[in-house]
Order: C-alpha cells, then structure tokens, then sequence
C-alpha cells in the first residue's frame, strides 16, 4: 500500500551525492577548460570592448547623427529618423547617455552573433527534416529554461562580464531568427522552386536566388524578435556584471526607485522601438525593390 | 508493611516530581526566531536542542529576517530571543528598549572576527608573497597585480552589487582611497552570484582577486579569503553616516576609513529572562562561536545543502569542546545522551 501512497523518492543521501558529482564535475571541467575557453573568445571581447568605448567617448551629436543616418538609410522615412533623434536626446538629457550606448553597443554586437549563427542553422534546418527534429527540442530548451539556471554555468566558466553577459543574451534571442528562417524557406511556394529547377538551377543558386529572397519578409520578422528579446535580457545580464541600462534598473528594483526604474525601462523600450521599425522598414523596402510582393 | 510501602512510594513520587519541576523551574515555553540566511538558522537550531535537551525549555522556532523580528520583538516581545541581531540596522531603537529594560542584549559577540571589508583570496598570497601583512592603502599602490579582464592596464577591484547597500559604501571609499588615480577600476559584480562567481573564479584559476565581502559566509571558509587591514583607523560614525553610506552625490568629501565594526548581539526579551530562568541567559551569554569554526559549519552547510537542523546535530556532535564550555556540567551530560 505504501508504494501508491508514498512516491518513491531517491535516498536523500544518494541524491545529495548525485547533485554534489555533477557540481564538482563542472568545477573540473571549468577548472581545465576555463582559461581555454576565455581565450577562445577573447578576439569578441576586445571587439566590444572597443565598441562600447568608441560609442561613449564620440561626441554625442556625431553618434545621433550616425544614428540618424542608419535609421534613414535603414527606413528612408522622415517621422522614424525624427523620432529616433528625439529620443536619444531624451535618453542624454535624463542621464542615461552612457548606460544607454553600453547597451547599444551590447545588443548591436549580440544581434550581429545572433544572425551569422541563426540563418545558416535556420537553412540547415529547412533543407532536412531530420535536422529540424533534432534542433526543434534544444531550441524549446533555450527559450523556455530559466536563465538563472544556465547562468549558474557560465559564471563558473567564464565568470563575470560582457562575453558571459553576451552568451547568456545569445541563448536567449537566438531561437526566433533560426525558427522563422526555417518557417520562411519552407513556406517558398513550391511551383516557384519547380519552376527554378525546370530552369536547371543548383542547391545553392536555388536557396540564394529564389528560397531566401522570398522568404526574407519571415527572416526579418526573426530578426525583430530577436532584437526585442536581446532587450528584453539587459537586466538579466547584468546581473552578471554587463554594465548598461539594466543596472539602474536592478538598483532600482532593490531599492523601490520607482522613477529611476521607469526611466531607464523606458529608455530600452525606445531603443526596442527604434530597432524594431527601422528594421521591419528595411524588410519592407528591400522587397519593394524587388518588386517580390507576395 | 503496605501503608509503609504506600507513604514511602507517595514520599518518592512527590519527591521525583518535585524535582523534575525544580529541573525545569523557570524554563517554560520559549520562542526564537530563526532567520534567513546559514549561520542564524544555524545558530538557532543549536539553542533550540541546547535548551530543550539540556534546560528542559520548549522552544518554538518561527522565521524571521533582520528588521521584522526586531521590530516584533521591541513591538509585541514576541519572539523570546533572536540568536544573530545585526544591530547597526536597529541602531537607536535597541538602545532605547534597552534603556526601557523590554530587551537585553545578552551576549554582544555571538560569533567572533565577524564584519564587512576588503578581501584577497589565498591565490593572491601565493602569486605575490609580498603581499602578506600588507594593508589596504599598500595593495592600493599595485593596480598591477589585480589586472581587469577587460581593461588589463587597470586594476580590478570587486565591489558590492547594484542597489546594496555596501556599492554606496565601496564608491564612496573608492574616492576616498583616490583609487581612480592610483589605476583602479570599481567592478559592479551584479549580483550575490556574480560577487561569489568572481570570487570562485579567481580561486580555481589561481588568479588574484581584490574586493569586498562580508564574515560568517561559507565563501570565506570555503575559499579561505584573507581579511585586509585598511591601514587607517575608523575615521568616526559623523563620516561614516553622513557621508560613506550616502549616494554619491551627497558625499563630496570622504574621509579614508576602516569599514565601520558590524555590531551583532544576541538580543532577548524580558519574556525570555522572566520564563528562561538564570542558567538559561548565563548559557546566552556565554555562547561565543569562534569564527573559523563558524565559517567550517557554513561551508558544511553549503556543500551538503543541509538545513540548520541538521548542521546544529553535526556542530553538537563534532565540536564538544566549543560548546561544552557554554553549559553547565550536568546540562552537558544530558545534552550528550540527547543527541
């Protein structure tokens, strides 16, 4: 009878063992590799190193003129370059410059990692089936796993700073741009690909020519999600001792400054604002071009 | 015979319940706050089979955290006793309950060598051996030795997470100290885990490592971390109050100074001596953990992720002669054939 009403537990002590070996059997591992592995990624963090300091030690107006300048090459539409300048002026004038361009140069780096790695695996997924089954599962993982949890490892690994701050980011934002890549390319119109095959094309003139062009309006929906949930880490991330915006706002939450709070939350919203238009506009603009309406 | 018998076995049960009651006069029904974090469940737990076992008390443990449990206490003098008060929190109205004669503090240094303060881990010592007896104003002329991570022509010095109290306290000794002149960089860990990663980072590395933590923790008995003298004397609670602990805006001057000295009593009630009796307080007010066999106890706790129950049976059974010296003979005794 006890066996239905007592659940049959794991010895304490066993269990106690089990998560004890598999802590220490990181520690080893982080212990050898983890000096090899910061090496490894090294070449990244001189990278934003630099960026971040470029972006803060330029003078304010050349960097909202720059910033203006992407938007218009990005968008060409005058209300969102206004609004963008608006904004970073705003984000300045309230004292959130600094904070405001470690963010920026943060998520800039973080969105490029994000789309050099998410396409490619987004076509490796389109093209078999086998391939999305297995990668589907892990994708879930990674969106759906608390990211307490996995920063438990990267601090031991890496400790604490930008590339671990950067990695935990990644794993976050990264699912969305390999999901809609994958969705975009299979949901190309399969005449259209018969038709390129009539015509003799190969695997490769195939994907450049006809699946990526058409699934592009998709691949830039991911890429919009990926900036927003990039965004959405900040807080989390510097938790681990990325600096930005998401520092006042820990201050903030531990300290009840609500205005403080508001402030620099509102500041990401606009950055996530920012973003996400200029991007959709370009997507849009480039299918114009085009003349690839679907 | 039988009436002998009857008034012989009355006389001895009178006797044995008279005695019991002498055994237990004073000690009633007690309560004691456990709060938390390690050492004061830690140190609770241990009361409670210290008292139950070997003063015959009954003693209730309810949750509670540093501001809470006072105020109730001062409020309501409920619960009895708190093992571990961080008094500098409650720095006037203690005084004033104490003046009142509503609280006591019993025993103003329950765990000995405990406080906050500048840090270096063992791996430092054996990178620069100079390093030993150095103070703080010393290290501070070496940004060298602690490169940081991410701007390696600086020093790295690990302060306290956002929004704590302590990152007023490090920026602001920060300035005072000139450490910016001197080469030094102020890391913002982040977070708890992100001060103890650092921390266990550059100890499994081997790398030095600079920063602010705080004693009992399992961190310091873990990693052995080695306390820095800072080389001047506390320069006053007017600096510490009004300017160390204030946001940076509102501290223009600092002065250079000793971390303030973090006052922790046992605090109890009027309640507790009233119920308790004389032997129990005189058992508070001998009951000193040294902090080395403090912070073993928190990195037992830690690595085994055992509650307060069962590390204050593990401290009971392993260090007899710490706590044999706090009771009384017989209450040793009975406290042994408890366990």
């Amino acid at each position: 009878m006890e066996l239905f009403t007592k659940f049959p537990v794991m010895e304490r002590s066993a269990l106690a063992e089990l998560r004890k070996s598999i802590d220490f059997a990181f520690r080893d591992f982080s212990r050898a590799y983890g000096d090899g592995i910061e090496a490894f990624f090294d070449p990244l963090l001189f990278f934003l190193v630099r960026l971040e300091k470029l972006l803060i030690n330029s003078p304010w107006p050349i960097i909202i003129i720059i910033i203006c300048g992407l938007a218009w090459i990005g968008s060409r539409n005058w209300k969102l370059v206004i609004g963008a300048a608006v904004s970073f002026f705003l984000i300045g004038y309230f004292g959130m410059w600094k904070d405001c361009m470690a963010t920026v140069a943060i998520i800039t780096v973080c969105v490029i990692i994000c789309m050099t790695v998410g396409i490619p695996v987004g076509v490796l997924m389109a093209r078999s089936d086998r391939t999305e089954r297995t990668i589907l599962p892990v994708l879930d993982m990674m969106q759906t796993i608390p990211s307490f949890v996995y920063l438990i490892p990267i601090l031991m690994l890496l400790g604490i700073g930008k590339v671990p701050g950067l990695i935990a980011i990644c794993i976050y934002a990264v699912p969305p741009i390999i999901r809609l890549t994958n969705l975009g390319i299979r949901e190309v119109d399969k005449e259209t690909i018969e038709a390129s095959e009539a015509f003799g094309a190969t695997k490769i003139q195939k994907l450049r020519t006809v699946q990526i062009p058409l699934a592009l309006p998709t691949v830039f929906a991911g890429v919009n999600q990926t900036i927003m949930m990039a965004l959405a880490m900040v807080v989390i991330a510097s938790m681990i001792g990325v600096k930005g915006l998401g520092v006042p706002i820990l201050r903030a939450v531990l300290n009840q400054y609500l205005a403080l709070g508001l402030f620099n939350g509102l500041a990401i919203v606009a950055l996530a604002i920012i973003f996400d238009r200029v991007a959709q506009e370009y997507g849009r603009r480039i299918q114009k071009h085009r003349g690839l309406k679907r | 015979m039988k009436i002998k018998n009857i008034i012989f076995s009355a006389l001895v049960i009178l006797g044995l319940s008279s005695f019991s009651g002498i055994a237990n006069a004073g000690c009633g029904k007690l309560v004691i706050a456990e709060q938390n974090w390690a050492s004061a469940e830690l140190m609770a737990n241990v009361d409670k089979v210290i008292l139950e076992k070997g003063y015959g008390c009954e003693v209730e443990l309810i949750p509670g955290s540093t501001m809470p449990t006072f105020t109730s206490m001062n409020d309501k003098g409920q619960p009895d006793m708190n093992p571990e008060q961080w008094a500098n929190a409650v720095y006037t109205p203690l005084l004033k309950a104490v003046d009142e004669g509503k609280l006591f503090q019993a025993n103003k240094e329950p765990i000995t060598g405990l406080g906050e303060g500048w840090w270096i881990t063992p791996g430092t010592l054996k990178k620069y051996p100079q390093i030993k007896g150095m103070t703080a104003l010393e290290i501070l002329e070496h940004p060298e030795w602690f490169p940081d991570k991410e701007d390696p022509s600086k020093g790295a010095f690990v302060g306290c997470p956002a929004g704590w109290g302590c990152q007023l306290a490090n920026a602001n000794l920060f300035v005072a100290f000139e450490m910016e002149k001197k080469g030094w960089k102020l890391i913002d860990p982040g977070s708890a885990a992100g001060l103890d990663g650092t921390i266990s980072k550059a100890s499994d590395s081997g790398k030095p490592w600079f920063g602010y933590y705080w004693n009992p923790t399992s961190m310091v008995g873990k990693y052995g971390l080695i306390p820095v003298d800072f080389g001047v004397k506390f320069a006053g609670r007017d600096n510490w109050d009004n300017c160390i602990m204030k946001p940076a805006g509102e501290c223009a001057s600092p002065k250079k100074t000793a971390w303030t000295k973090s006052e922790v009593n046992s605090i109890i009630t009027k309640g507790f001596v009233d119920k308790g009796g004389k032997d129990v307080v005189k058992y508070v007010e001998k009951r000193t953990y040294p902090g080395e066999i403090m912070n073993g106890m928190l990195v037992y706790m830690a690595d085994n992720q055992a509650k307060g129950s069962d590390a204050a049976i593990e401290f009971l059974k392993k260090h007899e002669a710490v706590w044999g010296k706090w009771v009384s003979s017989a209450a040793k005794k009975k406290i042994k054939a408890g366990l």
